[in-house]
């Protein structure tokens, strides 16, 4: 059974790199014309052992969808009064395919809710410790697809074991893609419950079980428990992976939706992951309302 | 093989168990297909052989087969949390009953030594060399903090420690065995090695390739690790500790401060995990321990800990802290000496 | 009849202290909870949280007047409990519990749930007779 599905795939694989040329020449989402792909036509990533394409590396998104996974004018940001320019935010075309995210209508109050309340903080009663505030300024894993595409690298660990690993720069977030086995998440979590498969040379990765508390980005795009997100990550020159989301949510948007780009792997020599722990950044901000006032 | 030889061969056996030696028994490795021995896998590390041997032992450097029983019972008896004895005061530390635990905590390793300390031969930490009159001074101010922490009476964030303040727990090595959550795992790729502890979240990926460590004014919670192979076992390094309060391995100076840890499997389901210490201003001499790692089932998994995200105790301490200054309430003066931390 | 060897005692006590120092790095329990306080009560369950570093469960505790409080119990890390094979639907809002514990020192409804059990006396997560894990062939509740 296992041949067989095997050379399915194989055939597959054929069809989606004759494919693959003319489907990159399709426009992304926010350009105005189509042209001819700028990736070589046949590119064919080097293999591991097992046959699979090596995704081995660092790399980073440059896409400013952490600010706004929409079209977006340059922004002053939160308190320009304090942070100038320092806390502004720069303009940036959507990554949505057909450009706008399918809200139900009455979804859409959420939305601006989440963006006049994204940068207040309220942790002092339990039950409503994640109700306003972007969890972002709180350093709270961002979840996925958001993880991709933040501001910072991340590291795709895969050799031929059972579990590719990603490890995320920002607050050291970690997640195993498994790459067999059928069980299910036992319960919600930030980073979601990951299990990937081969598509010819696309690594595909089902996410589910994410935790309803996480935003897409700092416009205040939301989602339910129901979430379910389909990544495609596949190698499209020696420097570049294209990467692809399909976000699912019935509670929130009409239909599914999709966003796409590339990912560009970090060329620096000796490069690393460094440590971006922000949580002790965010404690003054969550906790000082707490503490003991000096005495008058 | 004739029947003589055959049971000389048991006798050199036993005679080699009866030691109790470290040295591992001859098992050749895996390879990923690179070529790298392979350590992958989920692994846990929970046991109930102490750090130090305990001093009523004397010399003796592992445990006969009846009291190694013993022990364990003893052992289980006294760190269950299912006892209600002792009265309020004694119970009141015991939360949560037993199933909340890793109940292999209450195994001790599989070759009964008395201490995971296997250098020096006693099995305990070296003395210690007196600390600076400002480390003095640090170590007296967590303390304090802690003090307050412990009475209730926290002032802010601040008087909490790293643990609590969910920036570091047991991921930070030297990697000690604790009451739960005692998972790692191992990813490789070429390259590299990846560590990823399950508390709390992280990935520790060691690059193989000789390349430097960072320069020295590069800190981190965790430090910078860099890897080799030596035969089958993965030799790693770690520099570049931030030096707040908390980070360094008890206390040790982090200008000073080097651990090694070395991993080799040694059977198809276990991990020797081995860390040497060394600080000239915090021990007379370096110091080496050995926890075993065990391989866990495959359906078991490591799940995610996040811990910063919900971490709804900070409040509670501190608006628990709030109430109690108002009822009057102060902090016992502290009389203990300050030590080194974890 | 062997006494009990010196060295299990004093290899008890020195885990103790190591394990101490483990525990205290996660909490004081007495610092927050209060031994002249302990809880008894029969609850329902309105919601469990199955967070790190602590799960936590939510029970309307109906009181002799009638009125009804909330209260919100402390348990431990849910991972060991998924090794276990229970899941987020392992404790059902409706179920009927048990608490044992201590009150919070600063009087809130909050209390670290020190022993949780069903009314006909089975003890919650316990792994040969609990409750709501898959590999028990019991029923769920």
């Amino acid at each position: 059974m296992r041949h067989r599905r095997t050379a399915v795939i194989g055939c597959l694989g054929t069809a989606a790199a004759t494919l693959l040329p003319w489907l990159l020449s399709i426009p992304l989402a926010g350009q105005t014309r189509p042209g001819p792909s700028p990736f070589p036509a046949a590119y064919r990533a080097p293999r591991l052992a097992d046959g699979h394409p090596d995704l081995n590396g660092i790399w980073q998104a440059f896409v400013t969808a952490n600010w706004d996974l929409q079209d977006h004018e340059a922004q002053p940001g939160a308190h320009p009064e304090v942070m100038g320019a320092y806390g502004s935010g720069p303009a940036g075309q959507s990554i949505v395919e057909g450009g706008e995210i399918p809200y139900k209508p009455e979804a859409l109050a959420k939305k601006k809710q989440n963006v006049e309340r994204r940068m207040q903080v309220d942790v002092s009663n339990d039950k409503r410790w994640h109700d306003v505030g972007d969890p972002e300024l709180k350093c709270y894993m961002p979840g996925v697809p958001r993880a991709t595409y933040m501001p910072f690298p991340f590291q795709i660990v895969q050799g031929s074991g059972p579990a590719i690993l990603i490890a995320y720069e920002f607050t050291s977030a970690t997640r195993i893609v498994r790459m067999s086995g059928q069980q299910e998440a036992p319960n919600d979590s930030w980073m979601g419950w990951s299990r990937g498969r081969w598509e010819g040379d696309t690594l595909v990765v089902d996410v589910t079980g994410q935790r309803e508390e996480t935003w897409f980005d700092r416009a205040g795009d939301y989602h339910s428990g129901a979430l379910h997100v389909v990544e495609r990550y596949t190698p499209v020159s020696p420097f570049h992976l294209m990467y692809e989301a399909t976000i699912e949510d019935p509670n929130v948007f009409t239909h599914p939706w999709k966003i796409s780009f590339p990912l560009y792997r970090r060329m620096e020599k000796n490069l690393q992951l460094l440590e971006y722990k922000c949580a002790p950044f965010t404690e003054e901000l969550l906790y000082d309302r707490f503490r003991k006032q000096a005495a008058r | 093989m004739s029947r003589h030889s055959l049971s000389l061969s048991l006798v050199v056996l036993a005679l080699v168990a009866g030691v109790g030696a470290q040295a591992p028994k001859k098992f050749t490795p895996p390879r990923t297909p690179w070529g790298d021995p392979d350590l992958q896998g989920v692994w846990n590390d929970a046991t109930s052989t102490p750090l130090q041997r305990p001093g009523a032992v004397g010399a003796k450097d592992v445990l006969s087969d009846e009291e190694a029983v013993e022990f364990q019972a003893n052992l289980a008896h006294d760190l269950t949390r299912d006892r209600r004895d002792g009265g309020n005061e004694v119970d009141v530390n015991r939360a949560y009953n037993e199933h909340w635990m890793d109940a292999r905590r209450l195994k001790i390793t599989s070759d009964r030594r008395t201490s995971l300390i296997v250098d020096p031969a006693d099995g305990r930490i070296p003395p210690l060399v007196p600390v600076s009159p400002e480390r003095q001074r640090a170590r007296a101010a967590r303390a304090d903090a802690n003090a307050r922490f412990n009475a209730g009476l926290p002032e802010s964030f601040r008087d909490m420690s790293l643990p609590v303040r969910c920036i570091i727990r047991t991921d930070s090595p030297p990697y000690l065995p604790t009451i739960y959550n005692n998972n790692f795992q191992i990813v490789q790729s070429p390259g590299y090695v990846t560590i990823a502890p399950e508390m709390i979240h992280s990935a520790r990926i060691v690059p193989l390739d000789g390349r430097p460590h960072l320069n020295k004014n590069l800190r981190q919670w965790l430090g910078d690790s860099r890897g080799r192979w030596d035969g089958p076992t993965l030799v790693v390094e770690t520099t570049n500790f931030r030096t707040d309060e908390g980070v360094i391995f008890q206390g040790a100076n982090p200008d000073t401060f080097k651990i090694t840890e070395r991993f080799t499997r040694v059977a198809a389901d276990a991990i020797n995990y081995e860390f040497t210490v060394e600080d000239p201003a915090t021990w007379t001499k370096p110091w080496t321990a050995l926890i075993p790692w065990n391989k866990v089932d495959p359906a078991e998994q490591m799940y995610e800990y996040a811990c910063h995200e919900d971490n709804f105790d900070i409040v509670h301490f501190l608006t628990g802290a709030r109430t109690r200054e108002k009822n009057g309430e102060t902090v016992p003066k502290r009389t203990a000496p300050a030590g080194g931390e974890r | 009849m062997r006494n009990k060897l010196p060295f299990a005692f004093m290899a008890a006590a020195a885990i103790l202290v190591t394990w101490a120092a483990a525990v205290s790095a996660h909490h004081a329990f007495a610092a927050e909870f209060d031994a002249t306080k302990p809880v008894h009560f029969q609850g329902t369950v309105t919601k469990m949280l199955w967070v790190n570093p602590h799960a936590w469960l939510y029970i309307d505790v109906k009181k002799p007047d009638g009125t009804v409080e909330e209260w919100m119990i402390e348990a431990g890390t849910p991972n060991t409990l998924f090794r276990r094979g229970f899941t987020k639907n392992s404790l059902a809002p409706g179920t009927e519990v048990i608490v044992d514990g201590y009150q919070a020192k600063d009087g809130a409804l909050r209390a670290n749930g020190r022993d949780l059990t069903l009314p006909n006396g089975q003890t919650l997560f316990l792994g040969s007779s609990g409750t709501g894990a898959p590999d028990e062939g019991g029923k769920k509740n």
